[in-house]
């Protein structure tokens, strides 16, 4: 096991904990990034783009600051089918069930909100049973 | 201010989702992989929950947000075919790719040109839903049409339709439609939220094609007995809400009235006179109900 994996991701998910936490008490707004982003994607969320906007300038920017000290691979695939559907179907599916691991799986799991709990289980099983498909059995990904 | 905020709370979910690594697919897809299971976004989880859930004891407390603003209702618990569909679409995507929206955007800078194309795909697909769901959502045609001097039906309304009917002297207002018929900003619970701060009464009384039940019928009587002043239904086109006042009459007007009367605005019930008729017969005597609703 690597504890300092393990230790880095609980301490990583309190600072996106918290940031939650603060985004709900003062600006009293659910930290869902599926909806910040979509809003300004399809027109829904411009009564208050400076928001949003701001908000996904830290999110693009902090960590491209942080790379230059702490550098980390994405390990993105370079198979752009992969990428073009799996982007595809994150958006679409996203935009149907309005959150996504942000909205739905932190700040509505967080208040028990049966919605939420819903969605994280559904998508979180798609996501196994989509590993053990494209990855185990046909080796795609 | 509120612009200030936002920034500061994306960079530091940005920052952590860096520090806890969930902006490598690899371990994201490690997470997802039961066969070669890597635990660590269960721990960003478990980190990301308790902040969040003392946040919402708080909000509980609190009128409104520190800026201003209330805070975010609850959503009803509906289970409708968007939520569902929508997550396994996603779960299949977040699988194949190892991104979900927020690491997507916090990687953008490192993550090279493959980031780039799963952003352009996911906002693509957010659009094209948008563009193509459109047409069905926002197209609604009040129309009144008074079957009595107290009852009118109509077909589906909009929550900027209320003022009208207000206006028009309606004090209650019944949705007559299931919510699993439309889209969720005509959902019973918004179109309540919007009569109520007219003060108007607001009754939900889901009316399910060839299946109306004996409590329906009940239900929408008593919202007429009850109402202070004429009664406003809606449904698709106003059909459902012709047959459940033609089925609370029955017995107390005569079927051919019962029949006739909506056929002025388009609304055949004739297929329904056997069941109006044996209706009549069961309904002879409506407790506290006489004369015309």
């Amino acid at each position: 096991m690597d504890y300092n994996a393990m230790l880095m991701g609980l301490l990583g998910g309190l600072m996106i904990g918290t940031a939650a936490a603060v985004f709900l008490l003062v600006n009293g707004r659910i930290m869902g990034i599926s909806g910040i982003f979509g809003g300004l994607v399809d027109g829904t969320g411009w009564g208050n783009w400076g928001e949003r906007a701001a908000f996904v300038l830290g999110l693009v920017g902090m960590p491209a600051l942080l790379v230059l000290w702490w550098p980390t691979e994405a390990h993105v695939t370079d198979n752009w089918v992969v990428l073009v559907i799996g982007g595809a179907l994150v958006g679409l599916g996203t935009w149907l069930a309005k959150g996504c691991t942000s909205g739905h799986g932190i700040c509505g799991m967080a208040r028990l909100s049966p919605r939420s709990i819903v969605a994280t289980l559904i998508y979180v099983g798609a996501g196994f049973a989509t590993m053990l498909v494209m990855r185990h059995l046909l080796g795609v990904i | 201010m509120r612009v200030l905020v936002s920034l500061l709370c994306g960079a530091l979910f940005g920052a952590g989702l860096l520090v806890s690594g969930m902006t490598d697919t690899v371990k994201v897809q490690g997470f997802l992989d039961v066969l070669d299971w890597n635990p660590v976004l269960a721990f960003v989880m478990g980190g990301a929950m308790p902040p969040m859930a003392l946040a919402w004891a708080i909000a509980a407390r609190r009128r409104g947000a520190v800026l201003g603003g209330a805070f975010p209702a609850m959503p009803p618990a509906r289970f409708d075919r968007p939520l569902i569909a929508g997550s396994v679409l996603f779960g299949m995507g977040w699988a194949l790719v190892g991104f979900c929206p927020g690491p997507a955007l916090a990687a953008l800078s490192f993550a090279g040109p493959g980031g780039v194309v799963f952003l352009i795909a996911m906002g693509g697909a957010m659009l094209v839903a948008k563009l193509l769901s459109r047409p069905q959502s926002r197209r609604t045609t009040m129309e009144i049409r008074a079957l009595t001097d107290i009852y009118a039906v109509s077909p589906q309304i909009d929550p900027s339709d209320l003022a009208a009917i207000k206006e028009a002297g309606f004090t209650t207002v019944i949705d007559n439609r299931p919510d699993n018929e439309i889209p969720d900003e005509l959902a019973g619970h918004q179109m309540r939220q919007a009569a109520e701060a007219l003060g108007l009464t607001f009754v939900v009384n889901p009316l399910i094609p060839g299946d109306f039940t004996e409590a329906n019928i009940v239900v929408q009587l008593r919202a007429c007995v009850e109402s202070t002043g004429p009664v406003f239904a809606y449904c698709a086109s106003g059909n459902r809400c012709s047959i459940i006042w033609a089925m609370m009459h029955a017995g107390n007007l005569p079927v051919d009235d019962l029949i006739a009367t909506p056929a002025k605005f388009g609304y055949r019930l004739d297929h329904l006179r056997p069941t109006l008729e044996a209706l009549a017969v069961k309904q002879t005597q409506v407790p506290g109900v006489t004369g015309t609703l």
